[in-house]
């Protein structure tokens, strides 16, 4: 049985994946409209059902086949065949062969595209299989071509439409071959209610792209009745809300991909209409694919990597992805203990610059932010001076210079930069230096193994250092002088008291490690079916039983499960995170969410951080649409920030700002947490832990 | 016209042309202000003998020694060592600061709870804990420390009555290879007195053991002792949790640095003698890290507390009387004695006046004020002849000098802080008569008939 409905779930899905979207409704809409044409219908549904099964039968997984990925060329390849031809068992047998075709080379294509070119594979298998099968078709005398009679009544109110509306509508239904005002306006309706981005962007992408046609042709009426402006909806939807994080810039960026493509269109119009082929989506695929691969090349900032199903859950993650996650995945420990200042941030202003701009310089400082006490002459009153260094990772050491001589202080060894220095080979894979260090202070070997926190030397102050100071970057390379590359810190407080658990220091900042606490460690540490029993009350009066208890998915991601939802977690690098929810958002795991979404392994009293709360978890409706809004305007913001601090060593209060949530945390004594309570502003929630639990 | 009192003729022995390394003997020490207060203004407001302590270098003393250690070892917590000097003021200055609160009796943990300290916040020390605070401290969550076995019952008991596990941690004591060694507190670990605690505590069941702590002595001037202190404690601790399971969150190495202060006896200057702070932070920190696992950085604990008031308190005192003794010595009576000065029986003390005086300083006695003969603050320091009114700044007094002065035959000063404005502040009253009389009961038969 649950065969049956995953099949049915990936089929629907193919349909929806033509508009961009993941949702199971809009495509059982898409499968009915087109049964208004049972010719198209029944021969999409064929092409689809018969790829589907070839990729099983040849053991493609589950998972790639659920998305509709794979599969919506073989739908669009099959609305295709049944637009032109009449369905028949001779046409059953073309659809199923078709579709076998358009699955290998959407295979074949997505493999050549993504890791030639990191391109997204769009619809051209469907482009090129189609015009493949027209082509040939057309010596197929045996099929009954239907395509040239008119496949929908036509009414007479149409013609009282305005023209715009009527080509709009048209050019919407077109792109699932079923170009007449009914379904398109359907079909529009049905974007409209999904996602407000898309809709926007198919109704301004259309208007750019035929507006543009008729000032090159002189005529409206031939740009709204050309049926082919439907891939200036597809350019618009594509670049501005899917491919790209939809913002203005992106925006503007699908405009000029919209407008630059008319000409496309009609080029490859003259050529392809001698064979009597219709230029199906080659336009888009073309536009969009130009597009992308040129600003993957630039490496913009804005292209999309995980698509959330609408172009306002990929923001609204995004942004939450963005302001959670700062840092980077080249992660190390500060190089000392205590608190330090950063002297010289990333890209500074003396010697950061050009290939070694990813370098930190750590001093120590005073309140009154001076590096030394007494004179400053002398060597000693520096305040970092002779201070431990401690391993900033985990790895081999591979380099060591010991033996220049410390600058007197002002002065700066200009033959070795880099001084006495020491290079560790990160076991992930790149290479950590840190030098200026104490001459002959170095306290390990080459080759020796070291683990984060280890004493490696003293601060000294040889090479280009005209104080006593440490620099730290990391490299790919372990020759000394390679360029450096971006990387970050985990763990870590600032003078405002304040948690950062993995995030790039700035200049001037104050900052001292934190080393994670073995006991708030074991806390967090959750084993695979590890239950654990609470009650929820809401209101003060007691809802229900809850059960949580602990699974991996087939990926390897940890979650705790209770009732229909799944709530994502990690413990990284000294930092417990949850993730996401997926499924039903059951009220125990939103306030799991609401209370904790993150959680420093290691206590200081009075101990802040702050954390974004995806948007749809705590608005709905108009106010999480205006919220986005006034965030997708301004990028870097996050819409829901909550802030959190330790009251003491196992409670944690927090408070979700835009919302007024209020939220309390008490911390088991040994595992989990014993209470969650998260007071929205008409009720509260609590989470209380059976003791037997 | 001001006539010169008279004072019979003694002949001195004069000191020429020898150079010492020392320099010439002749020590001219003047202060005329504390913090830019000056030293009238101060009496004038508050009276003499005053107590006067300097919020500028408490603050400064207390980051310059944490600082020393939280360079070193990333996992540093201080707890302020409320017997060295419990006002208030002080407190709250070092809690400010990041300190948490030792005490080492039911009398000082209610007296940082009436701070407005937290529970949790409170490190439990002392061989005599009463069972009424036990069950408190143990219901707030403080960090107690175990002296013997007689405790371990009663905490235990404790844990039984609330019905919940209580996490404390033991007392040890060891060789360190200094005397004299500190064998009367805790758990002895040479012996294997300590691993019996630990073993009787898992036995119990009722406690969960997550801590050692230690002291091994005061104004220790080796720092390879604190050395060997660590190194025997992290040995144990490991072995502790290898063998019980247990998690040692904390290790406590108690306090006992000195200050810059010069003891009796010893003849070069504590700028020679004491160890710098550094030279200690170094001592402990290598020796942590060097003997930790990997990944493993259990919360140091600190309990210094002269080391960072003592050098913060001045007493100013004002010369009452000379009197040259039979000897020929000359010698001045004082308003403060030893009933206030309780560090004067091991100190010898930096004396400062508040004025230039000239004429040839010689060696002279300071006695205080009480009829008593043991009341010497300085039986030699050479000063100039002083007249009386002269005020004398003794230094440093700011440690146990406040806790363990006496109401004997005088009443107790004010004490006031210069705040790092640049204010004076009153932060104890000086006691009169009723404040001694109030507690007395004179029963009626007793009362005396008019």
């Amino acid at each position: 049985m649950k065969n049956y409905k995953k099949f049915a779930e990936s089929i629907i899905s193919s349909y929806a994946g033509i508009f961009f979207v993941d949702r199971y409704f809009v495509g059982f809409l898409l499968l009915i409209l087109s049964f208004i044409n049972p010719n198209i219908g029944i021969s999409g549904l064929l092409c689809v059902i018969s790829s589907y099964i070839f990729a099983k039968f040849l053991g493609m997984h589950e998972q790639f086949l659920s998305s509709g990925f794979y599969t919506y060329n073989p739908l669009l390849v099959g609305l295709s065949i049944g637009y032109l031809f009449k369905f028949n068992l001779l046409t059953l047998f073309l659809v199923s062969i078709s579709g076998i075709i358009t699955f290998l080379l959407t295979f074949s294509l997505v493999s050549v595209l993504y890791q030639y070119l990191k391109l997204p594979v769009l619809s051209l298998p469907f482009v090129v299989v189609s015009c493949i099968v027209y082509l040939a078709s057309s010596q197929y005398s045996n099929l009954f071509i239907n395509g040239f009679y008119p496949q929908t009544p036509i009414f007479e109110w149409v013609n009282k439409l305005p023209l715009w509306f009527v080509g709009l509508t048209r050019a919407l239904g077109a792109i699932v071959f079923l170009p007449n005002v009914i379904s398109g306006f359907i079909i529009l309706l049905a974007i409209f209610f999904v996602s407000r981005i898309l809709f926007f962007l198919a109704v301004t992408g259309y208007f750019a792209g035929t507006l543009t046609i008729a000032a090159f042709t002189g005529s409206f009426v031939q740009a709204f009745s050309n049926v082919n402006s439907f891939n200036f909806i597809l350019i618009a939807m594509a670049l501005g809300g899917v491919f790209l994080i939809p913002n203005v810039k992106s925006y503007s960026i699908s405009i000029i991909a919209v407008v630059s493509s008319s000409i496309f269109l009609y080029a490859i119009e003259k050529i392809w209409y001698q064979y009597g082929v219709p230029v199906f989506t080659l336009p888009f695929n073309i536009a969009s694919m130009m597009f992308l691969y040129v600003l993957g090349l630039l490496n913009f900032p804005l292209i999309t990597k995980f698509y959330r199903g609408t172009p306002e859950k990929t923001l609204d993650h995004y942004l939450t992805y963005n302001s959670r996650f700062p840092g980077t995945y080249r992660t190390l420990s500060l190089p000392f203990s205590g608190e330090w200042t950063v002297w010289q941030g990333i890209n500074g202003k003396w010697t950061h610059k050009g290939a070694w701009m990813y370098a930190i310089d750590f001093v120590i400082t005073d309140e009154n932010g001076k590096t030394y006490s007494g004179d400053e002459k002398i060597i000693d009153n520096y305040y970092c001076f002779r201070k431990p260094i401690l391993s900033p990772a985990r790895g081999r050491v591979v380099k060591i210079i010991n033996d220049i001589e410390d600058n007197p202080v002002g002065t700066v060894n200009k033959d070795n930069n880099w001084g006495n220095l020491i290079l560790i080979y990160d076991e992930r894979g790149f290479y950590v230096l840190i030098c200026h260090l104490l001459k002959g202070s170095i306290r390990v070997k080459e080759g020796d193994w070291v683990e984060r926190g280890r004493i490696l030397a003293l601060c000294g102050n040889s090479g280009y250092s005209p104080q006593p100071h440490i620099h730290i970057h990391v490299q790919l390379t372990n020759n000394i002088g390679a360029p450096t590359v971006p990387f970050s810190f985990i763990q870590y407080i600032d003078s405002n008291n304040r948690y950062h658990s993995n995030d790039i220091p700035k200049e001037n900042q104050r900052l001292a490690p934190l080393f994670t606490d073995k006991v708030m460690d074991f806390k967090m540490s959750f084993l695979l079916d590890e239950q654990m029993e609470f009650e929820l009350e809401k209101g003060g009066t007691k809802v229900k039983d809850v059960k949580l208890s602990v699974k991996m998915d087939s990926s390897g991601e940890f979650y705790l499960e209770s009732g229909n939802g799944r709530l994502y977690f990690t413990k990284w690098e000294g930092t417990f995170y949850v993730n996401r929810i997926e499924g039903k958002v059951e009220p125990e795991l939103k306030a799991i969410f609401l209370a904790l979404p993150r959680l420093p392994l290691t206590y200081r009293q009075g101990m802040e951080w702050d954390d974004c709360i995806p948007t749809h978890l705590v608005l709905n409706g108009v106010r999480k649409d205006i919220t986005l809004l006034k965030n997708y305007l301004y990028l870097s913001n996050c819409a829901v920030r909550g802030t959190y601090k330790f009251t003491s060593d196992s409670e944690i209060a927090g408070y979700i700002e835009p919302c007024n949530i209020k939220t309390h945390t008490v911390l088991h004594e040994t595992k989990g947490f014993s209470k969650i309570e998260v007071a929205f502003k008409e009720t509260k929630i609590t989470l209380r832990r059976c003791e037997n639990g | 016209m001001n006539n010169t009192i008279y004072e019979k003729p003694i002949i001195k022995k004069l000191q020429t042309g020898f150079m010492n390394k020392f320099g010439t003997g002749v020590f001219k020490r003047i202060r005329k202000d504390i913090d830019g207060v000056a030293i009238d203004r101060l009496v004038e407001q508050f009276g003499s003998p005053l107590f006067v302590f300097s919020e500028k270098k408490l603050r400064g003393n207390y980051r310059k020694l944490y600082n020393a250690f939280s360079n070193r070892y990333p996992n540093v917590l201080f707890g302020w060592s409320y017997k060295t000097n419990y006002l208030d003021a002080i407190c709250s200055t070092l809690h400010q600061e990041g300190a948490i609160a030792e005490v080492v009796s039911e009398y000082e943990y209610r007296k940082a709870k009436r701070l407005g300290i937290d529970g949790k916040n409170i490190i439990y020390n002392g061989p005599f804990k009463t069972i009424e605070s036990l069950k408190e401290a143990a219901e707030d969550g403080a960090m107690i420390n175990i002296d013997h076995f007689e405790e371990i019952q009663d905490l235990e008991n404790v844990a039984k009555e609330l019905n919940k596990k209580i996490k404390a941690g033991i007392r040890v004591n060891m060789d360190t290879g200094i005397v004299p060694q500190w064998s009367r507190f805790g758990f002895n670990i040479e012996s294997g007195q300590a691993f019996d605690a630990v073993k009787r505590i898992s036995y119990g069941g009722h406690l969960i053991l997550n801590g050692l702590h230690c002291h091994i002595g005061t104004f220790i001037l080796e720092p390879n002792a604190y050395s060997q202190e660590v190194k025997k404690m992290v040995e144990f601790a490991y072995k502790v949790e290898d063998e019980f399971g247990y998690k040692i969150e904390y290790l406590d190495i108690g306090g006992g640095f000195p200050s810059k202060n010069r003891l009796k006896g010893v003849y070069l200057p504590p700028e020679v003698v004491v160890p710098s702070i550094d030279e200690f932070a170094e001592a402990v920190c290598d020796t942590l890290l060097e003997n930790l696992r990997p990944n493993d950085f259990p919360k140091l604990i600190l309990e210094t507390g002269r080391a960072i008031v003592d050098e913060a308190g001045y007493l100013i005192t004002t010369v009452h009387a000379i009197k040259r003794l039979p000897d020929g010595t000359r010698s001045y009576i004082i308003d403060a004695g030893v009933n206030i000065l309780f560090t004067s029986f091991w100190y010898k003390f930096n004396i400062e006046m508040d004025r230039e005086v000239s004429g040839t300083a010689e060696p002279s006695v300071i006695y205080g004020p009480l009829c008593m003969n043991i009341d010497v603050i300085d039986e030699s320091v050479n000063l100039p002849p002083l007249e009386r009114g002269t005020r004398l700044i003794i230094s440093p007094v700011g440690a146990y000098n406040v806790t363990q002065w006496m109401q004997f035959i005088m009443y107790r000063p004010s004490v006031c802080i210069i705040s790092e404005k640049g204010e004076p502040l009153l932060i104890r009253e000086k006691e009169d008569l009723e404040d001694i009389t109030k507690l007395e009961i004179l029963p009626e038969e007793y009362e005396l008939k008019k």
